[in-house]
């Protein structure tokens, strides 16, 4: 099988890199965590990873916005490359702070071919504070994003202060018709949260958690996919022991729903 | 030429921040406000051009979607305006991120001296707001003068195009850097200058030093280098290294104990070797996943063959109760240098954080410098930063009132990491300082941040102690070092490392130069955050986010190299010798000249009174109480009790699964919201071991008997890691010791010697149980001081003193993570088992204190008895046959029935009859005492003859079993039905003193 390499970015403040390359090599990947400096100096050449991953954390602290100086050093150092990674067809993941620096940086939403215009905003929450809870997550099945190809719901963390997806009423409806909406919070049921805290656990405009480019190719959220590389992640994962236990059944589940929206990633590319 | 950026929301966002405000004044103060607004202010101190300016503006500091700017000032409609900026000096984070992310987008850099300065207005409007109300939100919500300056404008006093004015907190010194000689002719002038200095020398100290400066060979040696009478930087060195803090004087001093009861006495010579030493030293021998101890900034186990873990814990209560965020968050980002500083450096895997303080709701005369809900609301903050931007799991924790906290609070931070057991094919854990390997220092820069910090720790907080001690931890700077560092050890460029924290440079190289037997450093070399240092100030200063590290010569390259790949700033600042001295220079002269061994020897232990007047002769009496007949109604009441009820909003602002390892998380069960007993991680992804940690402090038992208080701390630590799964064979500990004042003075600590001997009993328990449960101490700490004085109704003050405390936090491997238990029940016929004897042990309980009491009966800890029960219950988890696991803790077992139908959502049928109990022939003992080594297990019915069996002989009995029903049911002892109370109700009440707090 052809090797899929993934780059997690890391370095400045950022700090989910470990379990997200941990959780790429679940998903059948080569993943490397590469500083932002080595891809700059020229130690790391993008052009040969498949994948480019903005992870979590706090770069830069947030200070000036989250993922906004991330954004910046990006644009200032790499621009185009960025840009031309994403036309060669390869796939950009960006998770929680990943997710804030690529609608910075403009790859999100990527209305027209446009990757450099900010018209999505992910800002403060409405709770007033960082909150880290589970949440539910309804995918859109008309989506064009591959890494949610075949998942219908799914249960992730979330763990921000600036989660609230926000933008102009018409890029909003944009979005939403040209189903670039991925991921929607949910109740358990899989109904919209419609807003509803905890559910929607930011405010986040039409219950939005993810959005993805015209291609399906660029995608960007707020939960932690990542974070639940193991079936003990999962807070009711004790629970679903009993059930298992008492019907009989085994106990080791396979994979989880993160690697396996990571795994569609790595199995597209390697389709490619 | 400075210019001012003012960002805000677009006027139809709301803005959280403002809205936060709102509440809060609302809540706290009764202000009513109709709109508050947030305006992030940016001075930029530099010589930028307009264009630039611009650039920055746009490409930086202005989201186009959400946000609006100008360098003139926003007109945003307000009646009133608060402006809060930092005071000179004060770490300003954001400005100094703003600074890097304008120096990338321009390709330039800022000279020296420019800087970004960040700043806040708000524009705060409501009908008839005095300026009394608004000064009360500015300067008891928004702003610490120990940190910041502040404004108030009126709507008529606001001048909209001159706005605040151009702010520049700059330092400017104006000094000289120089080195003072300082005469010691005689004791009386050494105390003197020690007085005016601050140096806080002890009195029994000071000869010592004067007979070491006065050696006539001492003398001689520092001749022949231009020395004669002691330098300031010598005597700060020494008052550094002697301090409390740094040398624990008070543990290892000398205490004469003498029970009044018995009329006998003994000499208890050095609680930290009888107690805590040697025992630990015992116990490593039979352990051996024991792999380092009693030395290093952290104590290790072993994971597994391949992975060690580190432990350490610390508190930061002075400094967190002068300035609570900026307190609790360099408190945090300093305990996580520890284990980054241990062996060859650790990566951190976890955080733990425990917060003592007064009532929330406290409304008595008493004037603490923080009302203990401001004072709350700050450290919760500092530690969600804190935890938060270091990308490391805040995993457990707890929060516990109490009156005796608003003197000084306790903020207790734990620390977890791991290493590889080997690096380069060497020992992880062992490291060492070699004659010719470089001194570097690492990561931030060197202010006047926390100079004497560690003797301020080290006194009783009264309204002299300097306010310059309290700092901003910046953990951006430090996770980029953190990171460098563990890159730097697995190249094997790491001979030693360890963190600056209390004492500096003083006490990291001090400690390290140990090993080689001596060091060099140029005091000059050490970069500055502004000029005008003196080289004393240079070498005890606290600035965070260093650490000290040697490497060797030929490594420098390489290690450089990494550090700025990592934009990380490392200072070759010297090199060790082994030359017996610690040789310190400044612009060329030397300015420290101290032999190594001199701290080490000939210093006089420090000298104790104890005594102990056992609880029944200090008047403690069991109430007479009759038992309740509401108990639905008491038992509500007892859930919704400070130090009972759910704390949700604290934990849910800590990210506690970062690093994707969280495997029992803090909250559980059905609907998520009801504390765990313990946290369980799997550090090392792709392994299924896992650590179980917890932590648990009893302070309300001091009252009675401060044994009883370690004791059953220590029994509930290790029963809330073996709630979750963890293994009774491997537990380690951490002692955390915050005690008020010990020595005695007629006058000012007319107690001293009774809280002497409290702390003398505590060590004793802190041993016994160790011994007994065979729990080796990994790492300690004590803060002896916790007391304040506090000014009154009538101009007096009072000496408040906090209950005798001490934190034992629990930490114990899993072997295999797919065998962790959570409290919450499971499924309905699920049979529930209460393991451990109920006694009448009400004393110090919560149900007392419910009622205004505080008793006798204190629970005591039967080791021998407990044991045998915590081994079944480990064959009954390895089994896999129990559904559920809880302790019985605080409040006792129809708390904790409640709480584990509450996790459950279902509920619990059970008969009060068939609790395993002696003496205790109440309900109100039954459902409320605290005897330890108790814990509820469900069990489904099919594992019932097998669960039996494995406590066959033991105190354990099947008390009733889980029903679909949500409703917690007990019969009583005459057969009728005692309480039934829907558990959703007890949830409400649970929930309800906290549960707006977001």
């Amino acid at each position: 099988m052809a090797e899929v390499k993934v780059l997690v970015l890391t370095g400045y403040g950022l700090n989910c890199d470990h379990e997200t390359a941990y959780a790429f090599t679940r998903a059948g990947a080569s993943a490397h965590r590469v500083h932002i400096n080595a891809l700059i100096d020229g130690e790391a050449r993008l052009e040969d990873y498949q994948i480019l991953v903005f992870i979590g954390g706090f770069g830069w602290g947030d200070d000036h916005g989250a993922g906004v100086i991330q954004a910046v050093r990006l644009k200032t150092y790499l621009g185009e490359r960025l840009v031309e990674f994403v036309a060669k067809g390869r796939l950009v993941l960006g998770i929680c702070n990943g997710f804030q620096a690529l609608v910075n940086v403009g790859l999100l939403p990527g209305f027209d071919g446009d990757y450099h215009t900010r018209s999505v905003a992910l800002i403060s929450n409405a709770c007033g504070n960082f909150r880290n809870q589970w949440v539910c997550l309804q995918v859109n099945p008309d989506s064009p994003c591959v890494f949610t190809r075949g998942i219908d719901r799914a249960d992730f963390p979330v763990r921000h202060g600036e989660g609230r997806l926000y933008a102009d009423e018409a890029v909003i409806q944009r979005l939403t018709r040209a189903n670039q909406v991925v991921l929607r919070y949910a109740l358990a049921d899989g109904s919209p949260a419609a807003g509803r805290f905890p559910h929607n656990p930011n405010g986040a405009v039409g219950d939005i958690a993810g959005i993805c480019d015209p291609t399906g190719r660029v995608f960007g959220l707020m939960p932690h996919p990542e974070a639940f590389n193991d079936w003990t992640n999962h807070p009711d994962w004790t629970r679903e022991r009993e059930c298992l236990r008492r019907s009989g059944q085994p106990l080791e589940p396979g994979e989880t729903v993160g690697v396996r929206l990571l795994k569609n990633g790595v199995d597209y590319m390697r389709a490619a | 030429m400075a210019a001012r950026l003012e960002i805000s929301l677009k006027e139809h966002l709301v803005d959280p921040e403002g809205e936060g405000i709102r509440k809060k004044a609302k809540a706290y103060f009764g202000i009513e406000t109709s709109r508050i607004r947030t305006v992030h202010i940016l001075t930029i101190d530099a010589a930028l051009s307009a264009p630039q300016l611009a650039a920055v503006q746009t490409g930086i500091f202005t989201n186009p979607v959400t946000q609006l700017s100008s360098y003139q000032p926003l007109a945003i409609v307000a009646d009133w305006v608060i402006w809060v900026g930092y005071r000179p000096g004060v770490r300003d984070n954001p400005g100094a991120t703003a600074v890097e992310a304008i120096e990338d987008l321009l390709g330039i850099r800022l000279g020296a001296g420019e800087a970004v300065y960040t700043s806040r207005r708000y524009a705060v409007s409501g009908s008839g707001l005095t300026r009394v109300q608004i000064e009360a939100i500015g300067g008891e919500l928004l702003a610490n003068e120990i940190i910041q300056q502040w404004r108030v404008y009126s709507r008529e006093e606001w001048d909209p195009a001159a706005g605040i004015g151009i702010v520049i907190p700059r330092v400017r010194l104006d000094h000289t850097a120089a080195v003072a000689h300082i005469p010691c002719d005689s004791d009386e002038v050494l105390s003197r200058i020690s007085r005016e200095r601050n140096l806080a020398l002890n009195p029994n100290d000071i000869p010592v030093i004067r007979a070491y400066f006065s050696d006539p060979r001492v003398r001689a040696s520092r001749a022949a280098l231009g020395l004669s009478d002691p330098t300031d930087v010598e005597l700060e060195y020494v008052s550094q290294a002697r301090s409390d803090h740094c040398n624990h004087n008070t543990f290892r001093g000398l205490f004469r104990y003498r029970d009044l009861a018995t009329g006998t006495s003994e000499i208890v010579d050095n609680l930290f070797k009888t107690c805590i030493e040697a025992p630990t030293l015992e116990l490593a021998q039979r352990k051996p996943w024991v792999v380092s101890v009693l030395w290093d900034n952290a104590g290790a186990g072993r994971l597994d063959d391949d992975t060690y873990y580190v432990i350490t814990g610390e508190t930061h209560n002075s400094p967190s109760n002068m300035e609570a965020y900026g307190g609790a968050i360099t408190g945090i980002v300093g305990v996580y240098r520890d284990p980054l500083g241990t062996g060859k450096g650790s990566k951190l895997v976890m955080g733990g954080w425990g917060f003592c303080v007064g009532h929330r709701d406290y409304v008595g005369p008493l004037k603490p410098r923080l009302h203990p809900r401001r004072l709350l609301d700050g450290v919760i903050e500092g530690v969600r930063d804190g935890g938060n931007k270091s990308g490391i799991p805040t995993a457990f924790g707890q929060v516990l009132f109490h009156p005796g906290y608003m003197g000084k609070c306790l903020v207790f931070v734990t620390a977890v990491g791991i290493m590889p057991a080997r690096i380069q094919g060497r020992p992880a854990e062992e490291k060492r300082t070699h004659p010719g390997d470089l001194v570097v220092m690492c990561g931030g820069r060197v202010g006047k941040d926390g100079i004497h910090g560690v003797t301020a720790s080290s006194e009783v907080f009264s309204e002299h102690t300097p306010a310059g001690h309290v700092q901003i931890g910046d953990p951006y700077t430090q996770k980029k070092m953190h990171d460098f560092l563990l890159e730097a050890r697995d190249e094997g460029l790491i001979q030693y490392i360890t963190d600056n924290g209390g004492g500096g440079l003083s006490s990291s190289v001090g400690e390290s130069a140990r090993f080689s037997n001596g060091a060099e450093v140029d005091l000059a070399r050490v970069p500055l955050k502004y000029e005008g240092l003196d080289p004393w100030e240079i070498w005890v200063s606290e600035s965070q986010e260093r650490m000290t590290v040697a490497i060797r010569a030929e490594d420098a390259e390489r290690f450089m190299a990494l550090s700025r790949r990592h934009a990380v700033e490392s200072t070759v600042i010297g090199r060790y010798t082994d030359s017996g001295k610690l040789h310190l220079t400044h612009a060329g002269k030397t300015c420290a000249w101290v032999d190594m061994d001199f701290l080490a020897s000939g210093f006089p232990q420090w000298e104790f009174d104890a005594e102990w007047t056992p609880p029944e002769r200090r008047g403690r009496l069991e109430p007479v109480l009759s038992p309740p007949a509401d108990v639905g109604r008491l038992l509500a009441d007892m859930l919704a009790r400070p130090n009972i009820c759910s704390t949700e909003w604290i934990t849910r602002q800590y990210d506690h699964e970062v690093q994707g390892t969280s495997v029992i998380k803090p909250l559980v069960g059905a609907d998520r919201d009801v504390a765990s007993d313990a946290a369980v991680l799997r550090p090392v992804l792709g392994s299924r071991r896992g650590l179980a940690f917890a932590q648990a402090l009893l302070p309300a038992y001091s009252a009675i008997d401060a044994y009883a208080m370690t004791a059953c701390g220590i029994d509930e630590a290790v029963r809330r890691v073996l709630a979750v799964g963890g293994d009774l064979d491997h537990i380690g500990g951490v002692d955390n010791f915050c005690w008020p004042n010990i020595q005695y003075h007629p006058a000012a600590n007319p107690d001293g010697k009774f809280k002497a001997a409290q702390l003398v009993r505590a060590c004793w328990a802190l041993k016994d149980i160790c011994l007994a449960y065979g729990i080796p101490l990994l790492s300690g700490k004590d803060s002896m001081y916790v007391d304040g004085h506090l000014a009154g109704r009538y101009g007096e003050t009072h000496k408040v003193s906090a209950p005798e405390t001490m934190q034992f936090a629990a930490i114990s491997v899993v072997p295999d993570i797919g065998r962790c238990t959570s409290m919450d029940v499971k499924e309905p016929g699920d049979l529930v088992y209460v393991i451990g004897v109920t006694r009448n042990e009400l004393g110090g309980s919560e149900y007392y204190a419910h009622h205004g009491y505080v008793g006798l009966n204190v629970p005591q800890v039967r080791a021998a008895e407990f044991i045998p029960a915590y081994r079944a219950l480990g064959r009954a988890v390895e089994a896999g046959i129990a559904a559920s696991i809880h302790g019985v803790y605080r409040g006792g077992l129809g708390v904790h029935l409640a709480l584990a139908a509450m996790g459950g959502n279902r509920g619990i049928r059970a008969d009060l009859r068939r609790v395993p109990a002696e003496g205790a022939a109440r309900v109100d003992t039954l459902l409320f005492s605290e005897s330890p080594g108790r814990l509820i297990v469900t069990v489904a019915p099919a594992g019932r003859s097998e669960f039996e069996s494995l406590f066959q002989g033991l105190a354990c009995a099947r008390i009733g079993e889980v029903t679909a029903e949500p409703v917690l049911q007990a019969t009583g002892l005459d057969g009728r039905t005692l309480v039934s109370a829907a558990v959703s109700d007890l949830k409400a009440a649970w929930k309800r003193p906290f549960g707006d707090l977001v």
